[in-house]
């Protein structure tokens, strides 16, 4: 409900917003998150647990919340498993409930059946007998969180960098002294000030009403910060509603500033982001990050109003909402008095349990006593009763004995509609440890606390269990001071001296964990997974000790919420069960992400268009022209085939294969990666990359090499030109340019100084137009007049400089198809032209252009390999059966050869590159299929396998192991067929050489 | 993310516009063919997987292309030192 008369500046009451939640319309404020809409409105169920389908609750007002997630609008905005506690409330906002509550459960009903399913239940009952496959599909679909988003995101998302001084995260009174110590320490500082709500004072505002100090401090600090960003060349930059996620090395944070109503974020913006994801590089950090509560543990806990006692004070405080009028505040610390006397100000009835004994008190439990709230001391609550909603509770005396909480005495019951408890605080020390920083835990507050020191880095607040808000601006100033003297800012830093009540909220007594109540069925730790008590005791139970396993074996803390409220109470519960202190058990590994982030937000605006850069060659409007399917080779677009109307795939290929066969085609080459080699060492610096020989190549001539590394396996081939003695083009594959390139720097520059050679990429400059087939040399003849292409004057594996239709062009004649062959390089600017020229002028031999798959089926039909197809970056050349191409005599050990004698790599039984036939010449295996043994094991694999157009029948290349010494052996190749399900296709072993195995088309015709 | 001062380049970078490139001070061997089975495998493949302060070579792949040298602790991966070949040696490294 919300209280009548309530004022304060979070909640606008003249602007009343609609919005819906589980397809009933609701109304709230401006200024509500939709969990304060939604108290007001009194909902009090908001999910179905993950394990057991129980009705949950709110629990806590913020990230911390396990229970209350939702979904967020419908379409191209929904957005999956946001909790209730963080989204803003928009007019129009629709949500749902990630597992409806309303809604009838399947696990509701098989609970019984169960029982109860202890932690590793699914494991046991569905993994070990093997049925997992079956049920895991409706077990996924009755999980408690959101289904993935189907639709494309209509939304927009940014990233945006900034390099600031000082990175200060948490805009609570420590971070908000702490901004304002540094700017006003400081005349260049810049100060990045991140606050995950809405209002800048984190709980501050809970102080309001008790202490006017407080409000007067909040006014007057707020009003500086506002004066310093609204400078100009503010050095301030204030970020709210945002979430420092992460901390990556080198004081990298990154920071997600969430708008939920997809709004502008940024006044005067004309295009809004609905999410933006800052970039944050800063030389020194603050933390001011503050602490979570966490819940005392009872049997029933996880009924619906078992809220958070902080919590329900900020709902009433901020929001002026509550959910009960019959409320019991139970904990072991002095912030539940707090709460207390704020809602019996509200007239609304409450009780404190405290398991505290009396004496020794405090001043504000001395003041709740006066103003008349009944404070139970020495009691605990051992069950929550109630069906889903609790409804009272039973509690007993409690006291310790020795170091161990026993209970004494027979329980009672009381009655209460809203249950609030504290367990006492967990700094966030989250951020603090993604890079590796430790925790320690600290007896005076009963608090994991960040490490003591780290360099450009500290801590100051509740976060380093600073509870009392007038020391935390003591502490902020001084940790302020320290950063100045880091930065060289301020050369002797002040500090200032604490109070004695520093610790305040922090002096809960120690972790309340009576074995007794441990010892319960449904003591809940985390809401979220459903791990109770029982299941870290059968974790224990069946030998796991650390808590990293403990944590995995019981799912603690894998939810949405990442254990938040739960994790730390299970690290207790370990350690009564384990009987150790809980400084032994520590605490489990945080790591990124603090919160959740959108895919969209990480995207950016790297998405569609944006995603990858694509690379097209100077002839690529042509192709288009041409109707060619593309394909994606690196980044570059390539075409595929060019199908003429009616053609399939299959189709278009033949036709083209069969055009280069017997007459002629071409073929856009421009992306093999050319690298221009030049220097008088030029040709010995080949000759110490490539297997082969290099010295004795003659200028006008071309060579094929073979690239290797070090471990002997090849890496890259391609064909080089030797243009003159102190000059060379190699070329690459097409994806391989830049990672060779970069290969080849490092020889030269980490081993090879003294070589004078000098590499440039030189890829985009040329465009290439290959003129395939029979009918090439005709061709070649009408296009260019001051080159003799006479078979035995211009030979394969040579190039010309030559004038083709007036451009100045090299020409190589070089082949990747068997056929007579030209290569026609020219400056890239003319690569559209020449192409367009060529075609027309091979129409009377009726040119067909083709693309990648043709080019492939016709290398393949050569037993040529393509580098990262038929070979995997384990295949020496050997393995490729290319003895052949490795040099003997070269007197420098070329890269790679010194491997090649390696026992290991001169196995018989290594896999090896073979040809396979298959005894149905029509079946096409697939690429990537087994070749199986006798005994149905994996001898080898398929790497490329087409239909050959020229030879009538399917053709395949495989790495079979002691493949080379198998040939003519049937081998058993297993394929998944169409409608005929898993087939055993026999095949001969070959020569992957297929086609004019002598070598003859490569002349040509005449 | 680490950030990366380029010797060549003289400025402090973001970290993708390097790429790592393995353990310095790995000379290749003058006399490959000499070299035992071991000692070769020692050259190819073993690295010393060093934990605390630590050579290595980075390039400036999205920038200069120069390849260099960086002292980094594979603890805190705090970068102590960059040098440029030869600045540093395997005989004068700190
Ligand atoms: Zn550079």
């Amino acid at each position: 409900m919300r209280l009548r008369n309530h004022n304060n500046d979070h909640i606008d009451q003249s602007e009343s917003l609609s919005f819906i939640f589980n397809n009933r319309s609701y109304k709230g404020y401006k200024g509500d998150t939709l969990a304060s809409a939604l108290i007001a409105n009194d909902v009090l169920f908001f999910a179905r647990s993950f394990k057991y389908g129980r009705k949950r609750g709110l629990m806590g007002s913020g990230v911390e919340e396990p229970n209350a997630l939702v979904s967020l609008e419908i379409g191209g905005r929904y957005t999956p498993n946001l909790k209730a506690t963080e989204v803003m409330l928009y007019d129009g906002l629709s949500a749902v409930s990630s597992s409806n509550p309303n809604s009838i459960d399947f696990r509701a009903i098989i609970k019984p059946l169960h029982r109860f399913m202890p932690a590793g239940f699914y494991y046991k009952t569905f993994i070990k007998q093997k049925v997992w496959a079956l049920v895991e599909d409706s077990l996924r679909s009755l999980s408690g969180f959101s289904k993935a988003p189907t639709e494309k995101d209509e939304d927009v998302y940014d990233h945006i960098f900034h390099h600031a001084e000082v990175l200060i995260v948490g805009g609570g009174v420590a971070g908000i002294t702490a901004a304002l110590e540094v700017l006003n320490n400081s005349k260049t500082t810049r100060v990045v000030l991140v606050d995950e709500r809405a209002h800048l004072g984190g709980e501050l505002f809970n102080e309001f009403k008790s202490d006017d100090s407080a409000i007067s401090w909040h006014r007057g600090s707020i009003n500086k910060l506002l004066e310093f960003k609204n400078e100009a060349n503010s050095r301030l930059k204030l970020l709210s509603r945002s979430t420092a996620y992460a901390w990556y090395d080198h004081n990298y944070i990154e920071v997600l500033q969430t708008n939920a109503t997809g709004e502008s974020l940024f006044a005067g913006s004309t295009q809004g982001a609905r999410k933006v994801l800052h970039k944050i590089r800063a030389k020194e950090v603050i933390l001011a990050t503050g602490a979570h509560e966490r819940p005392m543990l009872f049997e029933t806990n996880d009924l619906a109003n078992t809220m958070l006692s902080q919590s329900v004070r900020r709902y009433l405080n901020e929001f002026g909402v509550i959910s009960g009028k019959n409320v019991i505040l139970y904990g072991n610390n002095d912030s539940i008095y707090s709460t207390a006397i704020d809602i019996k100000s509200n007239e609304i009835n409450c009780k404190v349990i405290d398991v505290r004994a009396s004496g020794n008190e405090s001043e504000i439990v001395l003041k709740a006593i006066k103003s008349g709230i009944e404070v139970l001391q020495g009691y605990a609550v051992l069950k929550a009763h109630g069906t889903n909603l609790v409804k009272g509770i039973e509690i007993s005396k409690v006291e310790m004995q020795g170091k161990k909480w026993m209970l004494i005495g027979s329980s009672k019951r009381l009655n209460c509609d809203l249950l609030a408890s504290s367990g006492g605080f967990n700094p966030v020390v989250h951020l603090d440890c993604h890079c590796g920083a430790k925790t320690f835990f600290d007896d005076d507050s009963q608090a994991f606390l960040p490490q003591k020191e780290r360099k450009n880095r500290q801590v100051c607040g509740s976060v380093s269990a600073i509870g009392f808000w007038k020391d935390a601006v003591i502490d902020a100033k001084n940790k302020a001071q320290l950063t100045l003297v880091s930065l060289g800012e301020v050369k002797k830093a002040q500090q200032g001296v604490m109070s004695e009540n520093y610790l305040d909220y922090f002096n809960a007594s120690q972790f309340f964990m009576p074995i007794e109540i441990l010892n319960r069925p449904k003591v809940f730790i985390d809401m979220q997974n459903d791990v109770t008590t029982l299941d870290v005791a059968l974790a224990i139970r069946e030998g796991y000790r650390s808590i990293e396993h403990i944590k995995r074996y019981t799912a603690m803390g894998f939810g949405t919420d990442q254990g938040k409220t739960g994790n730390i109470n299970g690290i207790a519960v370990a350690a009564e069960f384990l009987d150790v202190p809980l400084s032994e058990v520590g605490t489990t590994t945080f790591r990124p992400a603090y919160t959740g982030v959108d895919f969209g937000a990480m995207a950016g605006r790297e998405v569609g268009g944006f995603f990858d850069p694509q690379r097209y060659t100077a002839i690529h409007d042509s192709h288009i022209d041409s109707g060619a399917e593309f394909e994606v080779v690196g980044q570059w677009y390539r075409p595929w085939y060019y199908p003429k109307s009616g053609e399939d795939m299959h189709q278009a290929v033949n036709r083209e294969c069969l055009a280069v066969r017997t007459s002629l085609g071409m073929m856009d080459a421009s992306t093999l990666g050319k690298i221009d080699v030049q220097g008088g060492d030029a040709r010995e610096f080949l000759s110490r990359v490539y297997t082969n020989a290099w010295m004795k190549l003659a200028p006008g001539s071309c060579r094929y090499g073979l690239m290797c590394n070090e471990k002997g396996m090849i890496i890259d081939d391609g064909v080089s030109t030797c243009i003159n003695d102190n000059h060379f083009i190699m070329t690459t594959t097409t994806g391989g340019a830049a990672s060779v390139y970069t290969t080849l720097e490092m020889w030269l520059q980490t081993e090879w100084d003294d070589l004078d050679v000098h590499l440039s990429s030189v890829t985009d400059q040329f465009a290439t137009v290959a003129v395939v087939g029979p009918n090439a040399r005709n061709l070649m003849k009408v296009l260019c007049q001051d080159v003799d292409f006479e078979r035995d004057n211009f030979k394969f594996m040579q190039w010309r400089p030559g004038t083709v239709c007036g451009v100045d062009a090299r020409i190589m004649r070089i082949s990747f198809s068997g056929e007579l062959a030209y290569e026609i390089n020219v400056e890239a600017n003319y690569g559209r032209y020449i192409w367009d020229e060529v075609a027309l002028a091979g129409k009377q031999w009726n040119i067909t252009p083709y693309g990648t798959e043709s080019m492939h089926v016709l290398r393949a039909e050569k037993g040529y390999i393509i580098v990262g197809q038929d070979t995997d970056g384990s295949m020496t050349p050997m393995d490729v059966n290319m003895n052949w191409i490795l040099a003997k005599d070269k007197p420098f050990s070329y890269i790679g050869r010194r491997s090649f004698s390696i026992s290991a790599l001169n196995s018989k039984d290594r896999f090896q590159l073979v040809g396979l036939l298959t005894k149905d010449e029509g079946v096409v295996l697939p690429e990537g299929s087994h070749i199986i043994n006798n005994n149905r094991s994996s001898i080898g694999y398929i790497t490329s396998s087409y239909y050959s157009p020229i030879l009538g029948r399917s053709i395949a290349m495989a790495q079979l192991k002691g493949g080379l010494s198998k040939m003519s052996e049937t081998v058993l190749v297993k394929i998944v067929q169409e409608k005929q399900g898993l087939k055993e296709i026999p095949c001969e072993v070959s020569s992957s050489v297929f086609y004019d195995i002598q070598g003859e088309k490569v002349d040509g015709n005449d | 993310m680490f950030l990366i001062d380029c010797p060549y380049c003289k400025e402090s970078r973001d970290q993708n516009e390097f790429s790592p490139a393995g353990e310095a001070f790995i000379a290749r061997p003058q006399n490959p063919e000499e070299l035992s089975d071991d000692e070769w495998a020692d050259y190819v493949f073993y690295r010393t997987n060093h934990k605390g302060d630590h050579w290595e070579q980075w390039v400036h792949t999205n920038g200069c292309r120069k390849y260099f040298l960086v002292k980094r602790s594979t603890i805190s991966h705090e970068i102590l030192e960059v040098a440029a070949f030869g600045e540093v040696t395997s005989e004068n490294k700190s």
